[in-house]
């Protein structure tokens, strides 16, 4: 300033110095700065003009934006412009909406079938999943974990449901599907990287070409069994990612995020990507976040469990599986004991072989068939065999029961063995009697027959005749053999008792034997009253002959009062002892007795 | 290690798959070809002293049934324009579809092969034709899937041309 001020003061001075050729002066002065002087009013003009200075500038401003933005300084651009395109915008729409509409209803309408088709097929997503998952034996084990911690079922599923594993990252060049970049999760095999981007390329294009080609939508998801493939495309960049399991959707946020990341890192590199990957090298960094961004609990951490639950089951198996044999051993031994101890069957030796026990020894026909012994010891006859040769067994119980086969012994008569003895006992017709005596001694196993307690059938109607004789006491006076006067009426009915038993006896085959027995009292002397009991039973035995008893089967004793019929503490019950009374038996005529 | 995506083109069964079988890695069956009309194999050559990965995208042959993919082409570093010596009209075609390629994509380093070099018998396409074609520019080599016959080559050359563009 103060220099200009400096300079000026010399022309002040030339001015307030006229002189006479100030005219001359002045033209010169006119002729050497008019020119600059006109340019500077001209200047001036533009300057102050305004319709000229809006002139001027609007023909520079299309190009002067646009070298801003070569000079990447898009952004100081896009903020200064931003409120005032925002105001134009609003503006624009009160004044009239209908040209904004209009421009943008070729955009609104793909953008909210886009965002409509999203959110439903995320509905869908999750729809599936949770059907899935609640009728799946996940989904049961699920609902016990909702029902254990208290949180809603939707909750579990969800956090079931994120957990995944993105397996392998491609970054591939939009424009020529090549490979720039490869990232893999460990103990993850894969192909050629060069070769899948190729072809996840191709396939990309041909379903860009196939179905929608103006929007540049494109295929965003692949399905491959339980691998997902998730593409994300940049305008030079696209993302792969291969993932196993469910991602959740804000995963691909997450790749949005990472690929708008790389095409603004690698802008330049991209547009000029002429095959050489190396300047991609550190794109490796956000692939490698992706991913390791959330990892499903590894496979091989399972693994020992599974292996663990296998030998668990094994073991389990093993256990019963020599329990349940040492079962069978235990069951066999049982069977073999019962066996050995069965009456009729003989082992001789056993064994195993090919997993069936085999058996050898001798049987008894009428032994019990060894199959059915080893049905009721739980066991199976498939297991066993039975090499039995047959022989008669000399075992008392076995003798018995060949005898009842042989000699039917009808209900009433019991057979029993013993050492070679068959005893035989009951009632039973002459006709099996006489058999039982014929034939029992002819049975294997059977040395003797005794049939002492075997009683004639028939005989028993002749019980009631014969208790009447035998309830009869004949009484005689004392000192006396010769019968009390007044029982003449009892004598005759033993006599006819007597004499009709004997007869229908004969009939019968049986022998009669009338056993008269003597008694006395016990006063006087015993000599006397023995032979005064004989007496006594003598006379009425000569009684009963004279009357047509047969002779040879009346027997008489005398027994005096060596077996007194009553204690004698009244006159009556020594009465009752000077008495006869009698015994009838019968045998067998072949008997021998 | 540099990487470049080839295509190989031409019509239906001049042995474009043929051709490379036995001097490529593949991971994806012959399948894919006819249902979404490419598949993606690799082959790595050594020429001026680097490894350079070509990926080649095998488009399926143009037929009157199915149009190639032109989308398929984006991106390639060079291609190669496969013909059957033996049948005169597989060249007309690949040089017509060779027209509609450098539309979509522009000028890339590209050879002319004409395969099934062991029918040489049959063959249908002269000299003259031949020599007017390297006139016009085109590197021109003789292959043949049967016997191997400059496969290897095909590829370093395609190669080395792709590396001075």
């Amino acid at each position: 300033m103060a220099d200009q001020a400096h300079r000026r003061a010399p022309d002040n001075q030339t001015e307030e110095n006229p002189s006479a050729n100030n005219h001359a002066y002045e033209e010169l002065r006119h002729l050497i700065i008019a020119p600059e002087q006109e340019e500077l009013a001209d200047i001036q003009e533009r300057l102050d003009d305004r319709a000229r200075r809006t002139r001027d500038v609007s023909s520079v401003v299309a190009e002067a934006i646009s070298m801003r933005r070569d000079q990447h300084g898009e952004r100081a651009l896009a903020q200064a412009l931003a409120p005032t395109v925002q105001e134009t915008l609003r503006e624009s729409v009160r004044h009239d909406p209908h040209p904004l509409a209009d421009a943008l209803f070729p955009v609104m309408g793909p953008a909210i079938r886009k965002s409509i088709s999203e959110a439903l097929r995320g509905m869908l997503e999750s729809f599936n999943e949770a059907l899935e998952h609640s009728l799946s034996a996940r989904g049961i084990k699920w609902r016990i974990e909702a029902l254990r911690t208290g949180k809603p079922f939707a909750e579990i599923v969800l956090m079931h449901s994120l957990l995944f594993r993105v397996e392998q990252v491609f970054l591939i060049h939009r424009h020529t599907g090549l490979v720039l970049s490869h990232v893999v999760a460990r103990q993850v095999a894969t192909q050629d990287a060069s070769l899948v981007a190729g072809m996840l390329s191709a396939i990309q294009q041909f379903v860009r070409d196939s179905f929608d080609s103006k929007n540049e939508e494109s295929l965003d998801s692949l399905n491959v069994g339980e691998l997902e493939v998730w593409i994300e495309e940049g305008p030079d960049a696209v993302l792969a990612a291969v993932i196993r399991g469910h991602a959740p959707s804000d995963y691909r946020l997450t790749m949005k995020e990472a690929l708008e990341e790389i095409q603004q890192r690698y802008s330049s590199a991209l547009e000029n990507f002429k095959g050489d990957a190396a300047p991609f090298l550190s794109a490796e960094e956000p692939l490698i976040r992706l991913l390791a961004a959330r990892h499903r609990e590894p496979a091989a951490k399972k693994r020992p469990s599974a292996a663990l639950a296998t030998l668990a089951i094994l073991g389990v198996l093993l256990v019963a599986y020599f329990g349940y044999s040492m079962y069978l051993r235990y069951e066999w031994s049982r069977f073999l004991h019962a066996v050995r101890g069965q009456p009729g069957i003989v082992v001789i030796s056993y064994g195993r072989e090919g997993g069936r026990y085999h058996i050898q020894g001798f049987k008894d026909p009428l032994a019990p068939d060894p199959n059915t012994l080893l049905k009721q010891a739980g066991l199976d006859p498939q297991n066993a065999q039975f090499d039995l040769a047959p022989y008669y067994s000399l075992d008392d119980s076995m003798v018995a029961q060949r005898a009842r086969q042989l000699l039917h012994p009808p209900e009433g008569v019991t057979l029993s063995e013993n050492h070679g003895e068959l005893h035989v006992e009951g009632t039973a017709s002459p006709q099996w009697i006489s058999r039982v005596q014929e034939r029992a001694p002819y049975i294997a196993g059977v040395a003797s027959v005794d049939t002492s307690h075997l009683q004639n059938s028939h005989l028993l109607q002749l019980n009631a005749p014969k208790s009447a004789v035998e309830s009869v006491i004949l009484v005689f006076p004392i000192g006396r053999a010769e019968l009390e006067a007044g029982q003449e009426n009892t004598f005759a009915q033993i006599q006819k008792g007597i004499r009709e038993i004997v007869y229908r006896a004969s009939r019968l085959g049986e022998q009669t034997t009338v056993e008269l027995t003597g008694h006395s009292d016990s006063t006087g002397i015993e000599g006397t009253n023995m032979l005064l009991s004989q007496e006594r039973a003598d006379n009425i035995r000569g009684a009963l002959v004279r009357g047509g008893a047969p002779a040879a089967n009346l027997h008489t004793r005398g027994v005096g009062a060596t077996q007194p019929l009553r204690p004698e503490d009244t006159e009556e019950s020594r009465r009752l002892n000077r008495s006869v009374t009698f015994r009838i038996t019968f045998t067998p005529p072949s008997s021998g007795n | 290690m540099l990487q470049k995506k080839i295509c190989m083109l031409g019509s239906f069964s001049v042995g474009k798959t043929s051709l490379v079988r036995r001097f490529v890695e593949s991971l994806f069956s012959e399948a894919y070809q006819t249902s979404i009309g490419v598949k993606v194999d690799k082959k790595v050559v050594h020429v001026n002293n680097e490894d350079v990965t070509l990926v080649l995208w095998d488009i399926h042959g143009e037929d009157v049934y199915q149009k190639i993919h032109m989308s398929y082409l984006r991106g390639m570093s060079g291609y190669l324009l496969v013909i059957d010596g033996t049948r005169r009209q597989t060249l007309e075609d690949a040089l017509a579809l060779n027209q509609r390629v450098m539309q979509e994509v522009g000028k890339v380093p590209a050879i002319l092969v004409l395969n099934k070099s062991d029918l040489v018998d049959r063959w249908e396409i002269d000299s003259d034709r031949e020599s007017e074609l390297s006139a016009a520019g085109w590197i021109i080599l003789r292959t043949s899937a049967k016997t191997g016959a400059s496969v290897e080559q095909l590829f370093s050359q395609l190669a080395a041309a792709t590396l001075t563009e």
